[in-house]
């Protein structure tokens, strides 16, 4: 049994900045870690009001708290107050994060899940709190402190993002404000060519 | 004159919903694995012949007139691993297609021959001295005929290509139209997703419509599990038909005396390898390329709609010989959702304002000629692509985005955006070196993409340094070809679909004459 505590292990993750492989390798071997991983992920650090929070129903393959952490995510990326932009908040960008987790191969999606625990717990050490609960300026600075870390912050920055910004800005509603076309193919009337000609083949056909 | 009839649309393609046996035990002379490049045309030019030839596709059929012109959607059911595969450090995304017509269906139609100096390096360096230029040419040309490879013209040439063509030519760079395989483009500017209204000469209104019209039958759903063998010739392959909700629907024998491997440059060594043959070398696997670029976005004084016209229309030769650089820049289109992935303008406000400007925004690509550093394998759970960019290749890429980022403020640009993991605005000549000296080759550092994989099963004269022969067939299995990317000995600058076409029409002449 390992005794070291999984807050120990989050921040000498950080400290030491370990490549993906060898910290996914020393999780899993990390006896308090292969506990949580069972879980589906790290043992909370610090509850959080969000955590008595429910899911709504419409929510399927996401771990209680990583809907909370997208949930999150969306109102802290996704700012579109005094803008032209479609509000973030009408629109399903956890349920399309969560159907984008969806196709992930599983090794991966748990790798993922680990590393999203991790997102949220190491915000324990620095602010004092889960990421979830930080406020909005805290919240888009811990981001961009991730975005200049380790090698392992970095990737889950950047994956968190991506994951975010693309739930959003595949929903046809963001496109007006920017001008985006969308499909045009059907609304212009563009003629299906079909199957280009069979090519006449003389003889043999030998180059 | 080929008495061969096709439909004028679609095409006959048996898929999972329609399989009823749980065993399939079928024949042919040529089985073919991958339905992309090289094995659509080893198909059509096998089966042109009086060949029986069977195509097993592990994606699924999607007809074009299901494309979506969606990117994220599209990314989800044309690409490999739903638009997700990476190396193993995450950092670069490997976009393949994956469905009947493999990557030519979700390309940007961009086509090149193999440069000269590609060549010879091959010829030197790995005894390919049949390979040239010259003996080369019958090939190329039969291919851009086929695939109505042209130069664009003015009208395929967007706003994003006229103000890059125009800044190109304020500094006095060499910029040409790109040649593309398309029939009267739509200029939709949705190439990535797919070409809905069937201009793209896609494999998927080309070369498989035309080989089943000479009697290939093409199998989607279907996995190949293993190449068989019998007294050290190849013998068929062992498959899987999988529905699209992954349950197992049968299981698939193919007897064939010939063996085509196209899966492409991650799937075929994975195949070999699971396979355990043809690797007396050591070399499958091995030698890969990603062949990395980065996409540059930069913000101009007027719209550009950079997803209006058609996708890519200049490129920059400048710096294309290895004595300027070895590299190209492609002026490239891009809708909302590419333009997330690109660059990192900052969190939160900066982003959206980034966003919110969208219409602003063009992009632009950079290729290198990167060394053939990586390795595919499988590691007992997953498949690894472990692929980093070679400190040797870095100055290589931070060249190009320097060139790129110089076009871009040449072409009247406020903000060029580097596309990295932090924060990277240059808005003047004298930004750009410290702001690209000072990037680090690290993982997870710049966003790049791979359009292109290859190497991983490359071809040479040397059975013991090489995985096949120049006419693609395995130095340890009779009977065994490769046609697909992974026969690449080194990474060859441009994008290489014209490459593969022609090296696959050879290929198959020669399995012809076998």
């Amino acid at each position: 049994m390992n005794s070291v505590s999984p807050a120990r292990q989050v921040s000498r993750t950080l400290q030491q900045g370990f490549g993906r492989r060898r910290f996914l390798k020393w999780t899993l071997m990390g006896g308090a870690g292969v506990a949580a991983v069972a879980a589906g992920g790290f043992a909370l650090l610090r509850r959080s009001a969000l955590d008595d929070q429910p899911v709504p129903a419409d929510i399927s393959g996401l771990s209680h708290s990583e809907y909370h952490l997208f949930a999150r995510c969306q109102q802290v990326l996704l700012p579109t107050e005094g803008t032209e932009l479609h509000p973030s908040d009408s629109l399903p960008v956890v349920a399309n994060v969560a159907a984008i987790l969806s196709f992930m191969a599983a090794p991966v999606r748990k790798q993922l899940g680990m590393g999203l625990s991790l997102f949220d717990n190491a915000a324990v050490f620095s602010h004092g709190c889960r990421f979830v609960d930080l406020d909005d300026d805290s919240a888009r600075r811990y981001f961009d402190q991730w975005g200049q870390g380790a090698v392992i912050q970095r990737t889950l920055a950047t994956a968190i993002k991506q994951l975010t910004y693309t739930a959003y800005w595949r929903e046809p509603a963001t496109w007006p404000a920017v001008e985006f076309d969308g499909p045009v193919t059907d609304k212009w009337g563009l003629a299906y060519l079909g199957n280009a000609p069979l090519p006449q083949e003389d003889g043999e056909g030998r180059v | 004159m080929s008495m061969a009839s096709m439909p004028a649309s679609g095409l006959a393609v048996i898929q999972a919903s329609d399989i009823s046996e749980k065993n399939l035990s079928l024949s042919a002379d040529v089985v073919v694995v991958g339905s992309g490049a090289g094995g659509a045309v080893t198909a059509y030019e096998l089966a042109r012949r009086g060949k029986k030839v069977i195509v097993l596709e592990a994606g699924p059929y999607v007809p074009s007139q299901q494309f979506t012109e969606r990117f994220a959607d599209s990314l989800e059911t044309l690409y490999q691993d739903h638009g997700g595969q990476t190396n193993a450090s995450g950092d670069l995304l490997v976009l393949q297609g994956a469905c009947v017509g493999g990557s030519t269906v979700v390309n940007g139609c961009v086509c090149f021959r193999t440069p000269d100096f590609i060549l010879k390096d091959w010829q030197q360096r790995f005894g390919l001295t049949d390979l040239t230029s010259d003996t080369l040419a019958p090939y190329f040309e039969r291919v851009e005929k086929n695939l109505s490879i042209h130069d664009n013209a003015e009208y395929e040439i967007a706003r994003h290509g006229q103000l890059i063509r125009a800044g190109a030519n304020k500094l006095g760079w060499s910029v040409k139209p790109l040649r593309r395989n398309i029939r009267q483009c739509g200029l939709t500017g949705h190439c990535l997703s797919g070409c809905k209204s069937e201009r793209k000469q896609s494999m998927l209104v080309t070369y498989l419509p035309w080989a089943a019209a000479h009697g290939a039958r093409i199998y989607a759903d279907t996995r190949v599990e293993r190449v068989t063998t019998e007294q050290g010739r190849a013998s068929g392959v062992q498959a899987t038909v999988v529905a699209h909700d992954g349950t197992p629907v049968a299981s698939m024998t193919v007897k064939a005396s010939q063996v085509v491997v196209a899966a492409g440059a991650v799937q075929t060594p994975l195949l070999l390898q699971k396979s355990q043959i043809a690797n007396r070398s050591g070399q499958v696997g091995k030698n890969f390329a990603c062949h990395p670029s980065l996409y540059v976005p930069a913000r101009y004084p007027e719209p550009v709609h950079a997803w209006r016209g058609a996708l890519l229309g200049v490129y920059i030769d400048e710096f294309l010989s290895p004595e300027k650089g070895a590299f190209v820049i492609e002026d490239g289109g891009s809708g909302p959702v590419e333009m997330t992935m690109a660059a990192e303008p900052g969190t939160g406000k900066p982003f959206m304002d980034y966003m919110a400007n969208a219409k602003y925004l063009a992009g632009l690509v950079t290729l290198i000629h990167d060394h053939n550093v990586g390795t595919i394998h499988w590691d007992g759970e997953q498949k690894k692509i472990d692929y980093q960019l070679a400190d040797a290749d870095f100055p290589s890429m931070q060249r190009a985005l320097k060139a790129a980022a110089r076009l871009h403020l040449a072409s009247g640009a406020e903000e060029v955006y580097v596309p990295s993991s932090d924060r990277r605005v240059i808005r003047s000549e004298a930004d750009i070196d410290p702001m690209v000296d000072s990037l680090e080759n690290l993982p997870q550092h710049l966003r790049m993409v791979s359009y292109h994989p290859q190497g991983s099963c490359r071809m040479g004269s040397d059975p013991d340094t090489s995985v096949v022969n120049d006419k693609g067939e395995s130095h340890d299995v009779p009977g065994l070809y490769v046609a697909d990317a992974s026969l690449l000995p080194t990474s060859i600058v441009v994008n290489p679909q014209v490459t593969v076409y022609a090296l696959a029409t050879r290929i198959a002449e020669h399995m012809a004459k076998a």
